[in-house]
């Protein structure tokens, strides 16, 4: 590539430099930031203000950040689940469907189970069968992969349409039950009071949309930063990842670690689709699959280079711009959502970018003429 | 021979008109913790071989990669003709007709000789004008000795032949200057023979070659000119006929090297590896047949045999990698065939693999890590013993690395093998079998000499090993029992003083009388 009589030159680094790691990210969100200011400008609103509207919606207002907290509770599971999974290089993209059977999973003990029980044993027990859901879900994709080396990521992908399917089957094409008995509108039939939590207030008297399943999500966060760096599960994971051809000489199970990972980021994705359930929702509710955030899930784990601590930031950051394009939508002067995906998918796309800014060295040389 | 004595002092009387082809002026090129090159300076003339000869991690490789453009070096230059040239890439190298021909070749497996040659070219019309391509390729194989057909698929050929295309390649771009870099790594000495006449050939018209190697023996022969190179400088140069081997050793590793035979020092103990009527198949063909050995603790058992004829697939199934058909395999009186490499290694047994970084060692793990992955290892890994053991290898075996938590994969292959070797000696607790495979292959002097006297100190140990090696020299020097393979059989087994070189030899050749 030659630009203006030199020549982009990319080389790779032998080490990374402590601060690219700090300032591409950056640099990557402004640049992003720069694009959408493009697209904001050509539909005729003004940039600056927009965004200042966008951060104080998404991020600075009170009703702001707790939305968003709230919103990034179950992304944080699905980013885990992706982050999870792609560490090993298995490409699972099913944590959208694994959501939704999470969902499923949790509304089911919500029901039949949580009346005779205690809060305080009825909200794990449907996050347990939110994660145990989700793994039963990534289960075939799982044995597919480790015994007969089909690729995860199709056998995941589609499994996520099925799981769209059977919720709107469970919600509208049947009054079987997870539908509600009470009406003939056609909504998730709810679970018991004692399987819910109520909103967080933060010392205050308003509802709020974040519940304390944030920090739930943020412990499986903290746990599996440590776990994986420090137990055995994590480095034969880690060598298998790096070297299969190491992992057999060292006599490391594959089967088992392709399979076990697989269930597990599938069980991350359920405790998302559950932590929904004794959350905002209450009930099997169609509403989740507008969201996507289990497709997001995967945006996230990228952003944060797979890294689980990242995942949380990376989160709350996409939550944000989500939160904030919405309440957009409906202030005076109304800004299409499609604005907000754009940028979010900006953020993305710089964000994969600056990778190559991360890895390699990149300068400009000035081209010469060729001497004879 | 006598044609070729003729060839060469004709290339030389070319040389000597003293028309310099490419130099390297003051050339400094670092890489994190280390001066791969420290103000090196090298020139070459027309019509002249020059060799640069230097252990692993010497700064050969490194200075034929700034000669070719592959990298920019922090300071000095690169001389062309008398002229100062920037080379960006390999691309402008070759624009100044310099070419390298690296260790690992750059070919795509599926495409033809004569469409790899072809590849990258800047001049290519939309569609290939094929039959004008191969008649140039023949052309030129014609010319310069390198037997190819332009219409073989690249992933058919051995390596000896790949290299070839890599060199046709070269030529066809318009290379003056070839830049070789350890060409004969790969090669059996037939194909070496061969690669020398092509290298006299091009000399012949002219061209030039620079020859990166670590093998004293064999760059006597084809070079007008030696440079050695140590830690990253020149430490001498000599020219055709002022070649001591002797010298250049030392000038190489900077110390005198000694050699001595290690035999049978050690009384022989218990058999602790047996392996009995083996016989393995896969995909239908037979690998192994009726392999029957035994190897006692503080013995060295060597099994020679010329690459691919079942020394691997022996190594795996004492490794338990790969589970027999019959037979069976018994590790410090375990019975260990078909339980995996787990069950052999919880029976006692170590093994070196042949491909270190790729299959002994996590390539993107630090040395630390590495250090546990044969290890009996708890829920939590305990990685503070493992970080003092590796200080201590580094320390005791002089491996060069900026520190424990070094990438294996920044590792030199002499180096890597070290962690490795130290690995499944010393910090395996309990491993009284040692199976080591090609354990110096690719390895300069002074590795192979720690390796060496790594494996000494493991039999003096009291281990049982076993030597699969199909560097005859190696199996030799080392082993006080010689076993040859042959296509999957065990054919001759010699023990001790009254080995036969010769007749070891033509065991490998399948020869048996």
């Amino acid at each position: 590539m030659i630009l203006l009589g030199r020549r982009v030159q990319v080389e790779q680094r032998m080490a990374v430099p402590k601060s690219a790691v700090v300032i591409v990210p950056v640099v990557s969100v402004v640049f992003a930031l720069v694009v959408g200011g493009v697209f904001l400008a050509l539909t005729g609103h003004p940039p600056i203000r927009t965004y200042l509207d966008l951060l104080d919606n998404g991020y600075t207002s009170f009703y702001g950040i707790t939305d968003t907290l709230g919103l990034a509770t179950p992304l944080i599971c699905t980013g885990l689940a992706a982050a999870f999974a792609f560490r090993m290089n298995l490409y699972s993209i099913g944590q959208e469907g694994q959501m939704y059977l999470g969902m499923i999973g949790g509304t089911w003990v919500g029901i039949v189970l949580a009346d005779s029980l205690p809060p305080l044993i009825a909200v794990p027990s449907v996050l347990v069968f939110g994660a145990i859901a989700g793994a039963a879900w990534i289960a075939v994709p799982a044995f597919l992969r480790a015994r007969l080396g089909t690729s995860e990521i199709v056998s995941t992908l589609l499994l996520n349409y099925v799981a769209l399917n059977l919720v709107n089957y469970f919600i509208f094409g049947s009054t079987g039950f997870f539908r509600d008995p009470t009406t003939s509108f056609p909504q998730g039939r709810a679970v018991a009071e004692s399987a819910r939590l109520s909103p967080m207030a933060f010392f205050t008297d308003k509802v709020t949309n974040a519940y304390p399943t944030l920090f739930v999500a943020i412990l499986l966060a903290v746990f599996l930063f440590w776990f994986m760096r420090v137990s055995n599960y994590g480095y034969e994971t880690a060598v298998y990842a790096d070297s299969p051809n190491t992992a057999r000489y060292a006599g490391m199970n594959s089967a088992w670690l392709q399979s076990s990972v697989l269930l597990v980021s599938g069980a991350l994705a359920g405790v998302g689709g559950a932590m929904y359930v004794v959350g905002p929702a209450g009930k099997v509710d169609p509403g989740l699959l507008q969201v996507g955030l289990g497709y997001a899930g995967i945006v996230v784990a990228a952003l944060a280079r797979y890294n689980f601590l990242a995942v949380v930031l990376a989160a709350v950051l996409f939550a944000g711009l989500r939160t904030g394009g919405n309440a957009l939508q409906v202030s005076n002067d109304p800004v299409p959502i499609a604005i907000a995906v754009v940028l979010q998918g900006a953020v993305l796309l710089f964000a994969l970018g600056g990778e190559l800014f991360r890895r390699n060295k990149v300068t400009l040389v000035r081209v010469q003429r060729a001497t004879t | 021979m006598a044609n070729l004595a003729i060839v060469t002092s004709a290339s030389i009387q070319h040389g000597a008109g003293g028309v310099l082809a490419l130099a390297a002026r003051a050339v400094t090129k670092r890489f994190p913790g280390v001066i791969a090159n420290d103000q090196v300076n090298f020139d070459l003339a027309r019509g002249e071989v020059h060799t640069l000869l230097g252990e692993n991690g010497a700064g050969k490789s490194t200075l034929a990669s700034v000669l070719c453009g592959l990298y920019r070096p922090e300071a000095g230059q690169v001389v062309r003709d008398g002229k100062e040239v920037r080379l960006n890439s390999p691309r402008d190298g070759l624009a100044h007709g310099i070419a390298m021909v690296h260790q690992h070749f750059r070919l795509v497996d599926r495409f033809t000789v004569a469409e790899n040659v072809v590849l990258g070219h800047k001049s290519l019309s939309f569609v290939l004008a094929t039959a004008e391509i191969e008649a140039k390729v023949a052309a030129i194989t014609e010319e310069f000795g390198l037997p190819l057909d332009p219409r073989a698929v690249v992933g058919e050929l051995s390596a000896g032949e790949r290299q070839r295309v890599e060199i046709v390649k070269a030529l066809y771009q318009g290379a003056e200057i070839l830049l070789l870099d350890e060409p004969t790594a790969l090669l059996a000495p037939p194909e070496v023979e061969k690669l020398f006449l092509t290298v006299r050939a091009m000399t012949h018209v002219g061209k030039s070659v620079v020859f990166v190697s670590h093998k004293l023996g064999e760059v006597v022969d084809i070079s007008d000119r030696i440079t050695v190179m140590r830690g990253g400088k020149v430490t001498g140069s000599v020219r055709r006929g002022e070649a001591d081997v002797r010298r250049l050793a030392e000038l190489m590793v900077g110390r005198e090297i000694n050699i001595v035979s290690r035999r049978a020092k050690s009384p022989v103990g218990e058999v602790l590896l047996s392996v009995s009527q083996v016989h393995l198949e896969r995909d239908g063909a037979a690998m192994l047949t009726d392999i029957n050995l035994e190897v006692r603790g503080g013995e060295i058992v060597g099994v020679a045999g010329v690459a691919g004829n079942g020394q691997r697939d022996l190594a795996e199934v004492i490794a338990g990698l790969c589970a027999p058909q019959q037979g069976n395999v018994t590790v410090c009186g375990t019975p260990t065939a078909g339980r995996g490499a787990g069950g052999a290694r919880r029976a006692g047994l170590a093994y070196v693999p042949e491909d270190r970084l790729g299959t002994g060692l996590a390539p993107s793990m630090s040395i630390r890590d590495n250090l546990v992955l044969t290890r009996v290892r708890d829920f939590l890994v305990d990685r503070k013993s493992a970080l003092l053991e590796a200080e201590t290898f580094i320390k005791q075996l002089e491996i060069k690395t900026p520190g424990p938590l070094t990438p294996t994969r920044k590792l030199s292959g002499g180096n890597a093998q070290k962690v490795l070797l130290a690995r499944e000696i010393f910090a395996v607790s309990g491993a009284r079998v040692l199976v080591v495979c090609s354990p110096t292959r690719g390895l300069d002097v002074g590795a192979v000499e720690t390796v060496h006297a790594l494996l000494d100190e493991a039999r003096d140990a009291g281990k049982a090993i076993l030597l699969v090696s199909e560097d005859l020299d190696e199996v030799m020097t080392l082993a006080d029992r010689v076993l040859v393979l042959y296509r999957g059989r065990i054919t001759l087994e010699q023990t001790g003083l009254d080995t036969n070189v010769d007749r070891v030899g033509q065991a490998m050749a399948g020869i048996t009388t």
